[in-house]
């Protein structure tokens, strides 16, 4: 048995471990503008990202999109994935499919799509100027709404599919006996539907958070120029000011908020499915 | 409480009639078992009551009112669900309390009424377990006490004794009729086991392909059946395809005269005689006949008669040891003798005869 687990231990170890240990490792680094960076131990890089108020309001951002986004993926998924669930025709298959469609299609190439609707030339605001309705363009393109519209549309998709398999594992069963005893169906929904769902909840809730928090290509291009999350700031460090040590920081920085964020999170959804 | 109207209930998929025309009266109080094979529409009949299946026409009735188009949580029934579908994130008091919650049913009441109907069920001190910490009899003992405590207008089980063993089922069988008399329930039963249904209604409606056959008490189920096919499903039954002659005589297709209840007789009459109404002797009156096979059960005995190509069944009593009876083999001639008026003509359908009869 241990063997058999070796190679895939190894492969772990390799592909993920290995190259955060290096990271960690950089961030304790120090700059030097001739050498790259030099050796060192220090939480100096840490400090200033935290001191830096450029640095909070850009984690600030981020976790505000990262919030926005799940809760309005739940929102938006839970029904999606209930109607998904229970349908019984020959239709499931092909409406599953047409759920994974959007991640067909690279973040980049969606994000130009978004663009071009959205845009001061775009298709909304020629649509809006035709009838009449606005006289100058309407600022869509470069706002907080439009990353969090591109970000909702890339992991609808992840919410939706995790919730509906939770859901089709409720049988269908228990509504009707909820039903049959007198429960309306928003009733039905709150006592029996949803805290049976709780597990998906959490699951689906954890996935779409990390992937928020991590989003590059839909806040870059979405966002414009003034507007700046974690995972483009960090990229800015490593490519643009070629500061290795401070934007492995930022990265460590991104990543322990977020673990933090997940388990509180997740614990809390385990304890309510556990109590109820 | 009250009673239940089944008027005309039609229910159509795009392939198949589900339910056809099926016209029902459930007095308040009594218990009356659906019976008949798979497929026949039992649970389909069951759910339109319920609410979870809209029926394609026809009109439902509880306690007079019209609850055709009223939503599954309006209608006040108790549903014992074949699979039990107990709420698992509950204990097996929050699932029992769910119905009186739903009605509003304030808080002490709803404690002592709960505690009452967990010792009817035999459930007392279960009553903090969740339900996969239970047996499957104490499970089924659940939804029964679920769906009883709200004390429905009608009650409703979709098979609920499939799921355990037999031993079980004949205890809960009886358990469940008790409680039915005792609290006067309004009862709906579906069930394809006979014998279920024979030992538990005042009533059964014997179904088949969506349509309704028969509705009788078993007794007249058994003893007067309406056609072949019922006579072939509730209890056994010889049916035999012929021709009457003159009357009180039936010419089977194999040849054999038969002595039947003169009776005006329709083209493509069954004769159906039941299997113990049938006495073998060894001399007195009586068609002469060769014992083909003779099966030992224990209290009873089979015996396979033929009668020149005709093939007959007969049960009767295992006989003594020592009983000249006892010693009947295969092969040996016996008089095979029966009161004409038990050997009836029956109407039929294509497809009622299943077995190996005829
Ligand atoms: N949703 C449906 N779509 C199409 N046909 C259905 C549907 N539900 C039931 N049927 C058909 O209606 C008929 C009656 O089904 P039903 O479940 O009522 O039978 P039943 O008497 O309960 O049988 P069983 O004893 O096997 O439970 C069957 O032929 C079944 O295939
Ligand atoms: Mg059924």
């Amino acid at each position: 048995m241990a063997a058999l687990l070796l190679p895939a231990t190894l492969l772990v170890l390799g592909l993920l471990v290995a190259p955060m240990a290096m990271l960690f490792r950089i961030s304790l680094n120090q700059y030097d503008a001739a050498l790259m960076m030099r050796e060192a131990l220090s939480a100096e890089n840490y400090l200033r990202a935290l001191a830096d108020p450029y640095y909070r309001e850009v984690l600030g951002t981020t976790l505000g999109v990262a919030f926005s986004c799940t809760l309005l993926a739940l929102l938006i998924g839970f029904p999606a994935a209930y109607w998904l669930a229970r349908m019984e025709s020959r239709w499931k298959s092909l409406a599953t499919i047409l759920t994974l469609f959007p991640l067909l299609v690279g973040n980049v190439v969606r994000a130009a799509g978004w663009m071009a609707l959205l845009g001061r030339d775009g298709a909304i605001n020629a649509g809006l100027f035709g009838l009449g309705l606005v006289a100058e363009p309407w600022p869509m393109l470069y706002t907080t709404g439009a990353v969090i519209v591109g970000i909702l549309a890339v992991v609808a998709p992840y919410m939706i599919l995790t919730l509906a398999a939770v859901i089709e594992s409720i049988p269908r069963g228990v509504e009707e006996a909820a039903a049959n005893l007198g429960a309306g169906p928003m009733t039905a929904f709150r006592r029996v539907v949803l805290p049976l769902a709780l597990p998906g909840v959490a699951a689906g809730c954890v996935l779409v958070f990390i992937l928020c928090m991590n989003a590059y290509a839909t806040p870059v291009l979405l966002g414009g120029p003034q507007f700046k999350m974690m995972a483009p700031a960090v990229y800015d460090q490593f490519v643009r000011g070629t500061n290795w040590p401070f934007g492995a920081a930022l990265a460590f920085l991104l990543l322990i908020v977020t673990l933090v964020l997940t388990i509180i999170g997740s614990t809390i959804l385990a304890g309510r499915s556990r109590s109820r | 409480m009250g009673t239940l109207t089944l008027d005309g209930l039609c229910r159509r998929y795009a392939t198949t009639t589900a339910v056809e025309r099926v016209d029902l009266e459930v007095a308040e109080g009594e218990f009356v078992a659906l019976l008949g094979p798979s497929g026949c529409g039992k649970t389909t009949t069951l759910r339109m009551v319920a609410g979870f299946v809209a029926p394609s026409s026809g009109r439902i009735l509880i306690a007079g009112r019209d609850v055709t188009h009223a939503p599954p949580h309006g209608r006040d029934t108790g549903m014992v669900f074949q699979s039990y579908a107990l709420f698992p994130h509950m204990t097996v008091g929050e699932n029992v309390a769910f119905g009186l919650e739903m009605r509003k049913v304030a808080r002490a009441e709803r404690d002592a009424r709960v505690r009452e109907v967990l010792r009817l069920a035999r459930l007392d001190g279960l009553g903090d377990r969740l339900p996969r910490q239970l047996s499957g009899g104490q499970q089924q003992r659940v939804a029964l006490a679920r769906a009883l405590v709200v004390n429905p207008a009608v009650f409703l089980l979709d098979e609920p004794l499939s799921n355990l063993d037999a031993k079980l089922r004949a205890e809960v069988r009886i358990e469940i009729r008790a409680l039915q008399q005792r609290l006067g329930l309004t009862t709906l039963f579906v069930t394809h086991d006979q014998e279920e249904a024979l030992t538990m209604a005042d009533r059964l409606v014997v179904m088949e392909r969506g349509r309704v056959r028969q509705i009788g008490t078993a007794e007249a189920l058994y003893e007067r059946p309406a056609d072949a096919f019922v006579a072939g499903f509730i209890g056994r039954c010889n049916l035999l395809r012929g021709t009457p002659e003159a009357p009180g005589q039936f010419r089977t297709a194999s040849g054999a005269l038969l002595p039947c209840l003169p009776q005006p007789a329709r083209p493509g009459d069954i004769l159906a005689l039941r299997p113990e109404r049938i006495a073998l002797r060894a001399a007195g009156d009586g068609l002469p006949a060769r014992l083909a096979a003779v099966t030992y059960l224990g209290a009873q005995t089979e015996y396979h008669l033929d009668l020149a190509g005709t093939r007959l069944v007969a049960v009767a009593p295992t006989p003594a040891e020592g009983d000249a009876r006892r010693g009947l083999a295969p092969g040996d001639a016996v008089l095979a003798h029966w009161d004409p008026a038990e050997a009836r003509l029956l109407p039929a359908e294509p497809g009622d005869l299943l077995d190996d009869q005829a």
